[in-house]
C-alpha cells in the first residue's frame, strides 16, 4: 500500500467572503461553516476564533486538535466510517493543509481538558502553539448528557476539518512525501538482511470520555488487530478522548504519528518497517489479558525482531503496557516502550503504576506532575475560570494577574506518549 | 461478580445487575477494602486505576472483584498494592478545586466513574 502526502504550506488563516486556500492562506466563510456544524441538533451555537503562533492567546479547555486533509486521488475519504463512507484508506494521494489545525473547545466535564498557549513558556510545551488554529467553540443544547456532548463536539471538529480539507482537493502541493508498505513476503524479499520491526500502538479505550475509534468502530469492543501505517494518515484512527490533556493522543497526533514517520524514515536503511498492530486499553482485566495475548501473537506471526510500543494515558494503561512488553519479550522479540511519568512534583516518586524487568528500554515523554507557571495572556479563547478545575490545576491556580500555576498535565500534548514533543533532555 | 464502590450514583440506579458493596468512604478506603477482599481469596476483575482522572482529583472509585473465593491471587494483590502506592503518591498533593461549581464537578466525577465501570461490567457480561 502506497500513499503520497501532498503538503500545502499554510502561513495564515482569515475569515473571508468565500472559503478557499490561496497562496498559503486559508479564507473561511464563517456563516457557511457555522450552518454546516449547526446541522447537528445537539449543538445550540457555534462560534469561531483564530489563534496564530506567537500571539498572546490562551485556548482552553481544548478537546481535540485535527489537521485538515482531503483525499485527492485513490480509494475512500478522510475519517472513513465516520465522516466518509467505510472504505479502506491509506493509498493514492492525500492533500494536507500543513501548518493549520482545527481546535475544538467545550466544557464537557468540569475538569480535565487542556491548555494551548500560543506564546510564552507554555507554548514550548505544546506543539499546537506552532500552528494556525481555527478554534471551534461549541455550546450544546440544554441538558445534553456528557457522552452525547462529547460526540457532538467530536463530530463538529471532524466536520470543520473536513470542510477546510476539501478546499485543498485540487491544489498543487508545495511538497510531496511518499510512504509505502509492501506485503510481508515482498518486504522480507526486498530487505532480507535488515531487522524487521513492527509498531504496537495502544489506544485509549476505557469508556466514557476515554474512547478511540478505528474506521468508526469503538476500539474497546475490538480485539487487537493490524493496520497499514498509511491508513492512520487518512484518519483511520480518531480521538474521542477528553481526559488527560498532556498524554491523550489527539486526532492530529494520529494523523501525524511520529513513531510511524520515524520508522518510515529508517525503512530500507536501518530496518524493515513491516507494519502496525493496534490494541486497546480496557478497564476489565480479562480484556487486558486477551488484548496483550493478541499483540504478542500477532508480533510473533509477523516474524519481527523488534517492536516499539506506545502507550496512551495514565494509571491502568501502565498495566496494559507492561503486559504487552512482557508477553512480546517472552516471544524472543525485543521491545522499546514509550510512556510518560507521574513522578511527583519533585520527580522523585515511582513513575509508573506497574513495572517488569523486561521493560528495560524505555522512552519517556516527561514528568506530567512538573509545575509550570503560565503568565497571563491578552486574550483567552474558551473558559479561563476552568483553570482551577482542569487536571493539574489546584486551588488558586488562577492568579489575580491572570497567570496560571499548573502541573504540566494541564497542557495539551505536553508529555505525549508518541513522542510528539519539541522539548528534550540530554 | 461484586462491585465495591463509594460512588453515590450506584444507590439511585437500577444497574448493575451484580452484587454490590457500597461504602461511605474515600477513594483510598475503596482500594483498602478491595485489598482486604483479595487477601480473603477474591480476584480482582477490573483495574483499580480505571480512568485518567487522578486519585487526588476524583473522590469516587468503583472496582469489580470475583464473587468466588479461592487461594490468594498474587497478580490481583500486586495490582491493588501498586494502585494504593500510586494513590498515596498523588495524595501528597491533594487538589482542592477552587472553582465554585463543586456540585457540578462532583456529578461529573460520579458520571465518569460510573460510565467506566459500566463498560467493564458490559465486558464481563459478554
Amino acid at each position: 500500500m502506497k500513499l503520497e502526502l501532498g503538503n500545502i504550506f499554510i502561513h495564515d488563516i482569515q475569515f473571508g467572503d468565500h472559503s478557499r486556500v490561496e497562496n498559503g492562506v486559508i479564507y473561511i466563510n464563517e456563516e457557511e461553516l457555522r450552518a454546516h456544524l449547526l446541522e447537528d441538533e445537539n449543538i445550540k451555537s457555534v462560534s469561531f476564533d483564530i489563534a496564530k503562533p506567537g500571539e498572546s492567546v490562551r485556548i482552553m479547555p481544548v478537546k481535540d486538535v485535527i489537521e485538515p486533509r482531503v483525499k485527492a486521488e485513490g480509494r475512500g475519504g478522510i475519517f472513513p466510517g465516520v465522516i466518509s463512507k467505510v472504505d479502506t484508506v491509506g493509498s493514492g494521494r492525500t492533500n494536507v493543509l500543513k501548518g493549520a489545525a482545527v481546535v475544538t473547545t467545550g466544557t464537557i466535564v468540569g475538569f480535565q481538558e487542556g491548555i494551548i498557549d500560543m506564546s510564552g513558556p507554555g507554548a514550548d510545551y505544546t506543539p499546537f502553539s506552532k500552528l494556525y488554529n481555527l478554534v471551534v467553540i461549541c455550546e450544546p443544547v440544554e441538558g445534553l448528557k456528557q457522552h452525547a456532548h462529547e460526540k457532538a463536539v467530536r463530530f463538529a471538529g471532524l466536520k470543520a476539518a473536513t470542510y477546510l480539507g476539501r478546499l485543498a482537493k485540487d491544489l498543487e502541493a508545495d511538497e510531496v512525501e511518499s510512504f509505502e508498505t509492501l506485503s510481508l513476503i515482498e518486504s522480507f524479499r526486498q530487505y532480507p538482511d535488515l531487522p524487521r520491526v513492527a509498531y504496537v500502538q495502544m489506544l485509549q479505550t476505557q469508556g466514557l470520555l476515554h474512547d478511540t475509534y478505528v474506521y468508526g468502530v469503538d476500539m474497546k469492543q475490538s480485539i487487537t488487530t493490524m493496520l497499514y501505517p498509511t491508513e492512520t494518515m487518512d484518519g483511520a484512527i480518531i480521538s474521542g478522548n477528553c481526559v488527560s490533556a498532556c498524554d491523550k493522543n489527539t486526532t492530529y497526533h494520529h494523523l501525524n504519528n511520529p513513531v510511524v514517520r520515524d520508522l518510515y524514515a529508517r525503512h530500507g536503511k536501518e530496518l524493515n518497517f513491516v507494519g502496525m498492530i493496534i490494541t486497546n486499553e480496557n478497564v476489565y482485566l480479562a480484556d487486558k489479558e486477551r488484548s496483550s495475548d493478541w499483540s504478542a501473537k500477532l508480533a510473533e506471526f509477523l516474524g519481527v525482531d523488534g517492536v516499539i510500543i506506545s502507550q496512551e494515558g495514565f494509571g491502568n494503561p501502565d498495566t496494559d503496557l507492561i503486559m504487552n512488553c512482557k508477553k512480546i519479550e517472552a516471544k524472543g522479540i525485543k521491545t522499546v516502550i514509550i510512556t510518560d511519568e507521574y513522578a511527583g512534583r519533585d520527580g522523585a516518586s515511582q513513575s509508573l503504576a506497574d513495572a517488569d524487568i523486561s521493560a528495560d528500554a524505555v522512552v519517556t515523554g516527561g514528568n506530567a506532575n512538573m509545575v509550570v507557571n503560565l503568565p497571563p495572556m491578552e486574550k483567552v479563547i474558551g473558559h479561563v475560570k476552568l483553570a482551577d478545575t482542569i487536571a493539574g490545576g489546584f486551588d488558586g491556580s488562577l492568579q489575580p494577574d491572570g497567570s496560571i500555576v499548573v502541573e504540566l498535565q494541564a497542557i495539551t500534548g505536553a508529555t505525549n506518549e508518541l513522542g510528539f514533543n519539541r522539548l528534550s533532555a540530554r | 461478580m461484586i462491585l465495591i464502590t463509594n460512588n453515590p450514583k450506584f444507590q439511585s440506579v437500577p444497574e448493575p445487575r451484580c452484587d454490590m458493596e457500597y461504602i461511605a468512604g474515600s477513594y483510598r478506603d475503596v482500594l483498602i477494602l478491595v485489598r482486604d477482599r483479595i487477601h480473603q481469596g477474591h480476584k480482582l476483575l477490573s483495574h483499580p486505576l480505571s480512568g485518567s482522572v487522578k486519585p487526588n482529583e476524583t473522590p469516587y472509585k468503583s472496582i469489580l472483584i470475583s464473587k468466588k473465593t479461592g487461594s490468594l491471587d498474587v497478580d490481583s494483590l500486586q495490582i491493588i498494592e501498586d494502585s494504593i502506592s500510586t494513590c498515596d503518591k498523588f495524595m501528597q498533593n491533594p487538589i482542592n478545586y477552587g472553582h465554585n461549581n463543586q456540585d457540578a464537578l462532583l456529578a461529573d466525577f460520579s458520571e465518569v466513574d460510573y460510565g467506566l465501570i459500566v463498560a467493564a461490567i458490559a465486558s464481563a457480561s459478554r
